[in-house]
């Protein structure tokens, strides 16, 4: 089996075999005491349920963090491969010797990702309380978490096993840069010639919108309501927050970036991860930021009961600040570099 | 208090990043107008415009691509002779087609020579073809 060997590659590998392996064996345990503690009848069940639980969720904690940094390690090791492909200038080069595959990997990164965040917010709420109410809960999300990432964790190692160095690929450009691309006949279809200035605009008003709403709901202590009302919000807060990450993409990719770039006819977002550096920091926060918004409504979803319905507040209300803070960081770094430019 | 005003410096130390990631990017070494790629002075093709902006290219077919785009008034186009490295411009020079691949990321197989024997010898050698000047051919399109 001939591939492309460096730290990076060895590392995905080594790391995406191990996480497997313990995943499946965390998949199997937390199925068994989630099935278990449902059937449980007494304290003293509970209490060597709960003592039995304690290696699987230390484990899954350390695994769950190390496939959190997984997703820009994954696009590390993609850059690194770039030297060894032949006609590849960006990361998307790399990405064409094996298409199908490397797309699936890319989709799954950021759900895995989510899940992960969603699910230690979720422990945390639940650490926090006396009782563990929320433990059969905890439980079976992380059964079905294990399952995402056990398939996670194989894809890369298989993918950087079968990337073969000497493949042959066409450059970003005959892809991203042609006039019949997909994120310009689309919109401008809808919008018409204009559409470029018409999704750098939308760009800002929907950040602008979702950062207020995010503000409203903490300045107004919306958070510490127990109505159903705020349930609903936090719900079409995050369903607005999934649009603006549509519109993000798009408008990056026909109006911003090419300006970050100072290349007007260029639209390949893994180029600017190149040639603007930190603009990597930029999608971080907008990422983060997104996700927070979606973690606040998965912990509320989920943490609202017994014990843990008391102390939710506190923690939305930090999950909130935080999606405000990388919301308006990378909204920032946008600003300043169109400025800039 | 404490914690807003580390919120504040934090938000700070991003916007100077982002500022230094800004004017950095203008002062970057020489890179293709198209694609953004490191230009190889070798293979460099530079369009120069009524109004004297300059745009550089990494290869011909990179400042071909940019033609078809091109809505300002071309007053010349210079392209660098592999033998020499001089430069020259478009309408002196001869243009062979061949297999080896000059820039691999657009697989430019143009190659330019100020002498037409040198065009003549590379053809001969890679298996090419000289071939009428690419500019002028897409220029009249």
């Amino acid at each position: 089996m001939v591939m492309i060997l460096n730290a990076l590659s060895i590392t995905t590998i080594f790391v995406g075999i191990v996480s497997a392996a313990l995943m499946t064996w965390g998949f199997v345990t937390s199925s068994l005491l989630s099935w278990r503690w449902g059937k449980a009848a007494t304290t003293e069940e509970r209490t060597k349920l709960e003592d039995r639980s304690y290696l699987v969720f230390l484990i899954a904690i350390v695994i769950l963090v190390v496939r959190l940094l997984n997703w820009p390690l994954f696009y590390g090791t993609l850059q690194s491969f770039i030297p060894d492909i032949e006609g590849a200038m960006c990361i998307f080069g790399v990405t064409q010797v094996r298409p199908i595959f490397t797309k699936f990997q890319e989709v799954l990164k950021p759900v895995v990702f989510f899940l992960i965040g969603a699910w230690i917010f979720i422990h945390m709420l639940d650490r926090a309380t006396k009782t563990y109410p929320l433990m059969r809960r905890k439980l079976l999300f992380l059964s079905i978490l294990s399952i995402f990432i056990v398939v996670d964790s194989m894809g890369d190692a298989v993918l950087m096993m079968t990337i073969r160095p000497g493949a042959v690929v066409s450059c970003c450009t005959t892809v991203t840069d042609i006039l019949a691309r997909p994120t310009k006949t689309t919109p401008e279809s809808i919008l018409g010639p204009g559409y470029t200035h018409i999704l750098e605009v939308s760009y800002f008003v929907a950040n602008f919108v979702l950062i207020g709403l995010v503000g409203f709901m903490l300045w107004g202590k919306k958070l510490e309501t127990t109505s159903s009302w705020k349930r609903i919000s936090l719900g079409l807060i995050f369903l607005f927050a999934i649009i603006n990450g549509f519109i993000f993409v798009l408008s990056q990719i026909e109006a911003i970036a090419p300006k970050l770039m100072h290349l007007p006819y260029h639209h390949c977002l893994y180029c600017v991860w190149q040639y603007v550096p930190d603009s990597i920091a930029m999608y971080l926060f907008f990422i983060l930021g997104t996700f927070a918004v979606g973690w606040a409504f998965t912990t509320d979803a989920i943490g609202r009961k017994g014990e843990a319905a008391e102390i939710l507040p506190r923690y939305l209300k930090g999950i909130y600040w935080f999606a405000l803070f990388c919301l308006s960081a990378s909204l920032m770094m946008v600003i300043i570099h169109l400025v800039v430019a | 208090m404490k914690k807003k005003v580390w919120i504040i410096v934090i938000l700070l130390v991003i916007g100077v990043i982002a500022a230094i990631g800004g004017l950095m990017k203008g002062r970057m070494a020489a890179r293709c107008d198209y694609d953004g790629t490191r230009i190889q002075p070798i293979y460099e093709v530079d369009f120069e415009f009524e109004d004297c902006s300059i745009k550089r290219f990494c290869s011909i077919v990179c400042s071909l691509m940019d033609l078809k785009d091109e809505k300002k008034k071309l007053k010349y186009i210079t392209v660098v002779d592999e033998v020499s490295g001089k430069k020259i411009d478009d309408s002196l020079a001869f243009f062979v087609e061949s297999d080896v691949i000059a820039i691999p990321h657009v697989k430019n197989r143009i190659h330019v020579f100020a002498e037409k024997a040198d065009a003549e010898r590379h053809a001969s050698q890679f298996d090419g073809k000289l071939i009428p000047n690419p500019f002028s051919l897409a220029m009249r399109k």
